[in-house]
């Protein structure tokens, strides 16, 4: 409650460690130090975590979950996969390839029901506006927790759509945003030639050195180092990851911008980025939920079957975690909206599928009734599932992290992970 | 105090589980709107007072331990501060650092009171002043600018329109708008308050009401109204008994109770078609959907006021006129203490009593006597002018101080020894930016758009600005440089930023590269260049000839920390 005062102790003293030389790092570099310091929770080895968000609620049904035997069918046929006694819809054919390295989550059942509220949720792991505090997405979590606070790169990168920021650990673990793939990072090139930018960082220098030797304040110091990491990603090597264009395996990502996105995330998890979120819009299928859903499963399919192979042939599958979520599931049934109806938001009993990141594969966890409306086995929770993911990443969700004004928030509260069934 | 606060945690957690979880969350909602409407009435009960007496033994503050003036007299209130903290200072051993230079004193003042640093005219008229006066001329001045109502305005805003998906229809400008024009008249902030906590009607009429729209339900409204006006933190007891306090759930659900008669409109209504301004709120019998929030065991709790006494409310009455009387009386022991510290922290970067808005007993002011003191004053003879309040402390030595620590008191935090360093917000730093590189009209229009919103994105650029610096939060801290790696990059790299234009209308027609480099350091640093400064700048345009030479400068600047640090 008084960590104000705690915290600017623990500060100074971190300075006179840092100054003596205890840590290599620079000072403003405390924060991820004190985390480290943590006894570690998880016992998991994934480095890094790719989240594919579907954004709009995608229908379990024709994805993950088919029932070719209840009332609310629908159209699509369910295929076998790489993974004996599991099959999904027809339309993920490669991705059905690499079910082996898969596990299907079928019993996710949450509470919230309406976009904002439960996207917040599923990236959150807490109800918006719980207790008054806004609280961190869990790319901003991992970013806090495992990401290393002097590389070029940034460690937590979004792209392709909102997504949910930093809370209450504050801009430091904001996502870099990245809204075309193709395009790269906004701001990343100078406006002048390098020589001149050279000139001005030059200048730039030379000013904070005259200033500094006079006043030594802590602003001062973040400042100069959140400016030394901008200009060192915008001359770094690592930084090419954010050019797809002649990437050599961009055809197999299939086309548009959800391919780049994934393509992206590929080659920033190569140089040790560890959190991209790639957003796909479009699975709010209230009408004609069957074209629609074939046509984004279509990208699904291509990008996530090639981002699987791809990293399994890198040797990094082991170490990234690949999420395929959305925020809720849809309804059982078809509704009556017109010629080519949809479903509705269901939240109560829904799918998410996860890839790589150290576990077996070619395991369900949960699942659903005969109609698919409700979770007749292992019931998981947003925070169960978060939890998961964290232990997955290594971290420890029950670590408590303090606000600003000082009151300890869980990572992830009341969860039961279950990641013990998966590795 | 580091295991208080885990107790405090443990202890939480074992008192939800005790009393069972009482949060209002969504699916409750639901679930108590398709319950049988329980139109509680909030029957007085036996130990209920008539307001007025009430009011009566709320009408004087406890005499302050020091004396006060008995006018409003700024210079005497900024001697009685400089004797508080001078004593404090002394008690302790600490010297206090000297005072500020005028180039020092001139951003700071600016910055803190209108927001935005001064152009290089205004700098330079300052400087060259001989004035004896000048600082408390400036102070004056500052305070009649019409800027001062947008800088309250911006953090009163940012604080009581929460950032919400709920929010997502409600129109933030009225409010916002509403702030400025009523912090520029300055008529006391007890009828301030009171004209929010009591307002009604339509947006449109009556903009304050946006202030129930942003925060449509019993729970946010208590909170806000506790947290902001009276410095206490009462969200916890919401579902559990404060521990270290007196706060107990029936304290916190019968103060929920003056807001459970308001009705506000859904805003969803006004995106289906309708007028967003029209939208409103009232206050009266018939049923109000305020209850639906409150957990079944508090539902025909009285209204009470926090640690205070039950007014005898008829029923058919409003309660929030009630609230905002007992709310702005000079004898109410939190509302007076709240606007000091908070108008303190403003100006310091800290509070007597950190965080400013957990005022508990337990957490002990740094100077509580001079906070009891200016208090008491303030709800009385001060007549909680806000403006008055504001230059009796700027006038002080406290705040002329320089922020560059001397040797024997770098290590002080909270005794005022030396000024704070602060960070300008996003706000500041936004409308700082736009005083250097708006050379012309077009680039006002173009220039700003393009450094508040991604490229190619033109709405509400100053909004785009803050928000994208806000990067997701609430508001920030202004003691910490919270911007990261995006925000740096926009700042090296956007158009606006390397615009050669506005290094042309800032340089001017010059052709002595000194004072072309001076009219950069003025225009951006508000202070005149040191000979080394203009030695070296000199042999640099020299070196890579005046025009490149003055835009790569004035980059370098608005890039610095120093632009970016209020000192």
């Amino acid at each position: 409650m008084f960590s104000e005062k705690l915290t600017e102790k623990t500060r100074r003293e971190m300075m006179k460690l840092a100054a003596a030389g205890v840590f290599t790092t620079t000072a403003s570099g405390w924060l991820p130090v004190l985390a480290k310091a943590a006894p570690a929770g998880g016992t998991g080895k994934a480095k890094s975590c790719i989240v594919l968000y579907m954004d709009g609620g995608p229908s379990h049904k024709d994805t993950w979950d088919l029932k070719p035997e209840s009332k609310g069918a629908g159209e699509f046929k369910p295929i076998k996969t790489a993974a004996s006694g599991i099959e999904i819809s027809e339309h993920l054919p490669k991705v059905a390839g690499v079910m082996n390295h898969g596990t299907i989550v079928r019993g996710m059942s949450t509470p919230e029901g309406a976009h904002p509220r439960a996207k917040y949720y599923l990236h959150t792991g807490y109800r918006e506006g719980q207790g008054g505090v806004i609280y961190p997405s869990i790319g901003s979590t991992v970013a806090h927790q495992v990401g290393k606070a002097d590389a070029a790169m940034p460690n937590y990168v979004a792209i392709g759509g909102r997504s949910y920021g930093s809370g209450f650990l504050g801009p430091k673990y904001q996502p870099l945003l990245i809204t075309d793939a193709a395009r790269g990072v906004e701001d990343l090139k100078t406006a002048v030639s390098a020589a001149q930018f050279g000139n001005r960082v030059g200048l730039l220098e030379q000013m904070e050195k005259a200033f500094h030797g006079e006043l030594g304040a802590d602003p001062a110091n973040d400042h100069k180092t959140t400016y030394e990491r901008a200009v060192k990603l915008m001359q770094s090597k690592e930084a090419k990851a954010f050019d797809i264009a002649g990437d050599p395996a961009k055809s197999k990502y299939g086309s548009g911008k959800f391919a780049e996105g994934v393509l992206m995330a590929r080659r920033l998890v190569e140089v040790g980025v560890p959190f991209v979120e790639v957003a796909l819009g479009g699975w709010d299928t209230h009408q004609d939920n069957f074209a629609r859903v074939k046509n984004l499963s279509g990208q699904v399919d291509a990008a996530l079957s090639a981002l699987v192979t791809d990293l399994k042939e890198r040797g990094l599958l082991d170490s990234t975690l690949v999420v395929w979520m959305g925020e809720f599931g849809r309804t059982p049934n078809i509704n009556n909206r017109g010629a080519n109806p949809g479903r509705d938001h269901y939240p109560k009993a829904w799918s998410l599928a996860m890839f790589g990141g150290g576990m077996k594969g070619g395991r369900v966890i949960g699942k659903t009734d005969k109609e698919g409306a409700t979770v007749a086995e292992r019931p998981t929770s947003g925070q169960d599932f978060l939890a998961t993911v964290c232990e997955l990443m290594g971290i420890d969700y029950t670590k408590k992290n303090e606000t600003p004004s000082g009151r300890p928030i869980q990572i992830v509260e009341k969860a039961k992970p279950f990641t013990k069934d998966i590795v | 105090m580091r295991s208080r606060s885990f107790a405090f945690f443990l202890l939480s957690a074992a008192l939800v589980i005790a009393a069972g979880d009482l949060t209002p969350s969504a699916a409750q909602e639901k679930k108590n709107k398709k319950a049988k409407a329980v139109d509680a009435p909030a029957t007085p009960t036996a130990g209920a007072k008539p307001l007025d007496a009430i009011l009566k033994d709320v009408s004087k503050p406890a005499a302050p331990p020091v004396a006060v003036p008995n006018k409003k007299d700024p210079a005497a209130l900024a001697k009685l501060i400089d004797a508080e903290v001078n004593k404090k200072l002394a008690a302790d051993k600490v010297p206090g650092s000297p005072r500020a230079s005028d180039e020092e004193f001139l951003r700071r003042a600016y910055l803190d009171i209108v927001g935005v640093i001064p152009g290089a005219e205004a700098a330079r008229a300052f400087l060259d002043s001989t004035d004896p006066q000048k600082r408390e001329r400036l102070i004056d001045q500052l305070l009649a600018d019409e800027r001062f109502g947008r800088r309250m305005a911006d953090l009163w805003t940012a604080k009581l329109f929460p950032k919400d998906s709920a929010n997502r229809f409600v129109a933030k400008e009225p409010l916002h708008k509403w702030f400025e024009a009523e912090f520029n008249k300055n008529e006391g902030w007890d009828k301030l308050t009171t004209k929010l906590v009591t307002a009604t009607g339509t947006v449109a009429d009556n903009p304050a009401v946006s202030y129930f729209m942003a925060n449509r339900s019993v729970d946010k409204l208590t909170d806000t109204t506790a947290q902001h006006f009276l410095g206490i933190q009462l969200q916890c007891a919401q579902c559990h008994n404060h521990p270290f306090t007196s706060w107990k759930q029936t304290e916190y659900w019968a103060m929920a109770t003056f807001y459970s008669k308001v009705k506000a409109d859904n805003p969803k209504n006004a995106n289906k078609g309708g007028d967003p301004l029209q939208n409103g709120v009232q206050e009266g019998p018939g049923r109000s959907k305020g209850k639906d929030f409150f957990p079944e065991a508090a539902k025909n709790l009285p209204a009470k006021f926090l640690g205070g006494p039950e007014p005898a409310l008829g029923a058919a009455e409003p309660f929030r006129p009630a609230l905002a009387k007992w709310m702005t009386a000079p004898g109410n022991p939190f509302f007076a203490k709240a606007l000091v510290n908070r108008t303190w922290a403003h100006l310091f970067g800290r509070g007597f009593v950190n965080p400013v808005d957990d005022m508990l007993p337990e957490n002990e002011a740094s100077h509580p006597e001079l906070l009891a003191a200016l208090a008491a004053h303030v709800a009385t003879t001060g007549e909680y002018d806000l403006k008055y309040l504001l230059k009796a402390i700027c006038l002080s030595d406290a705040y002329q101080r320089t922020s560059k620590p001397t040797a024997d008191n770098k290590a002080d935090t909270a005794l005022f020894s030396h000024m704070t360093v602060k960070v300008m917000s996003p706000e500041q730093l936004y409308d700082s930016l736009g005083t250097v590189t708006v050379a012309s009209k077009t680039d006002a229009k173009q220039g700003k758009a393009q450094i508040g919103a991604a490229k190619g994105v033109k709405v509400g650029a100053r909004d785009q600005f803050v928000n994208f610096f806000l990067a997701g939060a609430e508001t920030v801290n202004a003691t910490e440089y919270e911007a990261g790696i995006p925000q740096a990059l926009r700042l090296m790299n956007s158009n606006v930023m390397n615009n050669p234009a506005a290094a042309r209308a800032v340089v001017g027609g010059t052709k002595k590269p000194e004072e072309a480099i001076e009219r950069i350091y003025l225009a951006a640093l508000s202070r005149r260049p040191t000979a080394t400064e203009v030695k070296n700048l000199t042999a640099y345009v020299t070196r890579v000839g005046a025009d490149t030479a003055y835009s790569d400068i004035l980059w370098a600047v608005l890039n610095s920390s120093e632009f970016t640090l209020v000192r």
